[in-house]
């Protein structure tokens, strides 16, 4: 009996498996987010000295053709870049360096100059962190623009291994 | 007895891992379904020129979704309020840019086809932060005085956000839908263009003849 239902059970099990595989893979992955007009590029561990304030280049890269407000937009109703840093335990955000912003302006206001950052740009963070392994998990802020669209403000994660020795 | 026992327990064994696959594969269809339906309503990106976003809306040639929002003073509006005119909806925030330069040809264009019976309605995209009252009034205050110091004298309505499923969930800005007296949809644009291609959109309002997304 076990032989005769053997085959059949065999041939439906490999089915429903491979059935079950591909539902539940497809499942898991997610919709393709689209592109972030700004990524993070590195570092993504650092090494520092225990309690005491350490210099950290953060290296970020806008995407081709779009520009964010450098951290001082001359225009108070735009949104300037920031980095933040939520309440982690043993470690702290002791300051914060943004880069000098370059000029645009749009071809069809040539005389209004706006502050802003393309490609890669750097920020640099002073970090204290007490001894021991921390995941610091900032966000910077920005609004990206191109040429003559804007898109919304946008958060996208700073993630670093901080050992303190 | 015993052989029964383990024959049938492989059977349920089987016809569970099949049902789990079978809702695994509905799950499945049901969220390409979705998928495929927000894809659809989306405004799709062409990158045919350097500086311009051109953007081709499925908006052009259907009804406007009708909506209700506030105005700065809490006054409802409804689009339907609008029935019988051309109306620019024109979406945009104040941390909007290439939005400022635009204003006033709006305001110009407006001024110049209100007798034609064109109306422009705007849509603020700023946030508003609903739960702290403290925060929404702040948030309020600052879009007046974008408002104001952009001397906008045509209706600026309030969370757009609320409706930007509706109208294809564009999220660049500027955007405009240009509705004719009909309520249809005629044309759309995206991002900065020019005074005379907002025109040519209006005009098509105005004329109550579908057009293209520009």
């Amino acid at each position: 009996m076990i032989r005769l239902a053997a085959l059949p059970v065999s041939l439906a099990l490999v089915f429903a498996a491979q059935t079950a595989q591909s539902s539940f893979g497809d499942l898991q992955s997610k919709p393709a987010a689209k592109p972030a007009a700004v990524s993070y590029l590195f570092p993504e561990q650092i090494s520092v000295s225990a309690d005491k304030p350490t210099a950290v280049e953060l290296h970020f890269k806008v995407g081709d053709g779009l520009h964010v407000n450098s951290h001082t937009p001359h225009d108070r109703y735009l949104i300037p870049t920031t980095l933040k840093l939520p309440d982690t335990p043993g470690i702290r955000l002791t300051g914060v360096t943004f880069p000098a912003g370059t000029d645009f302006a749009f071809p069809s206001n040539p005389q209004e100059k706006l502050s802003v950052y393309t490609g890669e740009f750097v920020v640099r963070a002073e970090i204290a962190a007490v001894k021991g392994d921390h995941l610091v998990r900032a966000t910077l802020h920005y609004q990206a623009c191109n040429s003559a669209t804007c898109m919304p403000p946008h958060d996208i994660p700073v993630a670093i291994d901080v050992i303190a020795e | 007895m015993k052989r029964n026992v383990v024959v049938v327990a492989i059977v349920v064994f089987v016809l569970g891992l099949l049902g789990l696959a079978g809702w695994a594969n509905w799950q499945n269809r049901r969220q390409a379904a979705a998928a495929k339906l927000a894809q659809e309503s989306q405004a799709v990106l062409i990158p045919d020129s350097a500086t311009t976003g051109h953007m081709v809306s499925p908006m052009v040639g259907k009804p406007a979704p009708n909506f209700t929002l506030s105005t700065l003073s809490g006054k409802k509006v409804s689009l339907a309020d609008y029935k019988g005119k051309a109306v620019q909806l024109n979406f945009w925030a104040t941390w909007c840019a290439p939005c400022k330069i635009e204003t006033p040809w709006l305001i110009e264009l407006e001024k110049q086809y209100a007798p034609q019976g064109f109306e422009i309605l705007g849509v603020s995209f700023d946030d508003l932060d609903k739960d702290d009252p403290k925060l929404l009034a702040k948030d309020k205050l600052e879009i007046a005085h974008g408002v104001e110091q952009l001397k906008i004298p045509y209706p600026v309505l309030l969370d757009g956000d609320s409706i930007a499923k509706a109208y294809g969930d564009t999220d660049v800005y500027p955007t405009s839908y240009f509705i004719d007296k009909s309520g249809m949809v005629v044309a759309a644009s995206f991002g900065l263009t020019s005074k005379s291609d907002l025109e040519d959109n209006i005009r098509k309002a105005i004329g109550g003849n579908a057009g293209e997304g520009k």
